[in-house]
């Protein structure tokens, strides 16, 4: 409960009376969200429920059809000077990893900060291998990502997003591609981060994770966020049908 | 066979030689001109520019559907009349054959190679364009860094042998009256009447150029091949 209320001072996203369509379908439906600073949410629920488009909407890769959304005191509208401002401070890793095949890993991470920050060439370098070391994987740093399996090319993805310094992370089903095996090591690499003390949002059916380091889990169903409590509580007592209905498929 | 004799080949080997030039110089003209072009025009497309977008669809379709000798010809008899308007003169303003080869090919090979390259645009993943926008990469930085590096590797196969055509495609010239290798050829041959041995020569020679560019593009892709990429 701290958390919350110091979220209404410090809240570094506020998404208020959201709404997304795609076409005649309404893939969000009046969703409110506010994430204070340094809070880690786990949006979970059944595929097709509008946890990807959710946080998709955060960073403006989808276009909200209504409400507002404001990200570190921009709200996001279809001012690219609005949109690229946001995006600066966003970090986001994505379920295929989408590194840039042409370029060396430590090129994939130089990259934006050299473009969009205005880092000289040895600055983002520095910066570069410094974060592939966080994530454990600068000895790989000139490898490319073909080269690479799918933890270690995920944890390159995550390094990458670090290296713009964000004040928040995006996560959309980080683990979901990846072979059994190199699940752990990617949570392991969001585990640090989490308690490095960035703000996140993950979309993931990790539970595990989400009990390990989830302030807040929020339950979404057909648009709508149905369900928001700690992890404790969310999985010890859901409180909703549907909520446990998604539970009961997920934990077996 | 006995009777083929190539010793007049040797006698007329810089005629011969200042027709290759020529080939190869309108060649890598059209190519620089075309790729750039192209890629400009495939752009365009690609961002569906209101307007221009529709106007370039219609150039490609159009150049795409013409043969290219008449082309040539059009080239040749209307851009000095829309000059001659275009200077208020009335009067056409003769740009001489050489300009014309040179600007028709580029133009004409611009459409050829926007094809190539707007497909080459359509097969990067969705993907990688997120990813660009995730980053906050400004649309410049979007394309120049990222999308078209893959785009060109991807197709530089496609690109390969549309360059060995619009090579092949340079004898056309001779509409013009101007003298490429294959027309310096076939003047000598009219010339000293020793058909077979300078079409045999200069087939040899189309062979080895082309094979050579390949092997060429080859050892590129090789050299500059990214582990792991498809290709």
């Amino acid at each position: 409960m701290l958390q919350l209320a110091a979220g209404n001072q410090a809240s570094i996203v506020t998404v208020e009376n959201l709404v997304k369509r795609f076409g005649h379908f309404t893939a969000l439906n009046d969703v409110n969200l506010t994430v204070a600073t340094g809070e880690k949410i786990v949006l979970c629920g059944p595929s097709g429920s509008g946890k990807s488009t959710l946080i998709r909407c955060i960073n403006h890769i989808e276009k909200h059809d209504g409400g507002r959304i404001v990200v570190d005191g921009i709200e996001l509208s279809d001012r690219m000077t609005d949109v690229n401002g946001v995006r600066r401070e966003v970090g986001m890793v994505f379920q295929s990893f989408n590194l840039f095949p042409h370029l060396s890993v430590v090129e994939n991470c130089m990259l934006a900060p050299m473009k969009v920050r205005g880092l000289s060439r040895t600055e983002a370098h520095e910066r570069a291998i410094g974060l592939l070391r966080k994530v454990r994987i600068h000895d790989q740093a000139d490898k490319y990502p073909g080269q690479l399996s799918g933890g270690q090319q995920q944890r390159v993805a995550i390094a990458r997003a670090l290296c713009m310094q964000p004040k928040i992370m995006l996560f959309d089903e980080p683990t979901s591609a990846l072979d059994p095996e190199m699940v752990k090591e990617v949570l392991d690499t969001m585990v640090e981060l989490a308690n490095d003390g960035m703000t996140m949002v993950c979309v993931t059916h990790e539970m595990g994770f989400a009990r390990e380091i989830a302030d807040r889990v929020v339950f979404m169903d057909r648009g709508s966020i149905v369900e928001e409590a700690d992890p404790e509580t969310f999985f010890r007592a859901p409180q909703t049908e549907r909520a446990r209905d998604f539970l009961g498929q997920i934990i077996h | 066979m006995n009777n083929l004799d190539f010793s007049v080949v040797l006698q007329a080997w810089p005629y011969l030689w200042s027709g290759l030039v020529f080939s190869l110089a309108l060649t890598a003209f059209a190519f620089v001109v075309g790729l750039v072009l192209g890629t400009c025009l495939a752009l365009i497309q690609h961002f569906e520019v209101p307007v221009l977008g529709r106007l370039v669809r219609f150039y490609v379709a159009l150049m795409r559907s013409i043969p290219l000798i008449l082309v040539l010809f059009w080239f040749f008899f209307l851009v000095p009349i829309v000059l001659g308007h275009l200077g208020g003169s009335g009067r056409p303003v003769p740009i001489g054959a050489t300009w014309t080869a040179f600007i028709t090919f580029g133009l004409f090979e611009a459409a050829y190679y926007s094809e190539i390259i707007r497909v080459g645009l359509r097969a990067v993943n969705r993907g990688q364009f997120e990813a660009c926008q995730a980053l906050a990469l400004s649309t410049f930085d979007t394309y120049r860094s990222v999308i078209l590096p893959q785009v060109l590797r991807v197709a530089s196969p496609i690109i390969l042998s549309q360059t060995i055509i619009l090579f092949q495609d340079t004898s056309l010239v001779y509409v013009l009256s101007l003298t490429d290798l294959l027309g310096a050829a076939s003047k000598l041959a009219q010339l000293n009447g020793r058909l077979v041995e300078m079409y045999l020569l200069i087939a040899v020679v189309y062979l080895a150029i082309s094979s050579a560019a390949s092997q060429c593009v080859a050892s590129l892709r090789k050299r500059y091949a990214i582990a792991g990429m498809r290709r």
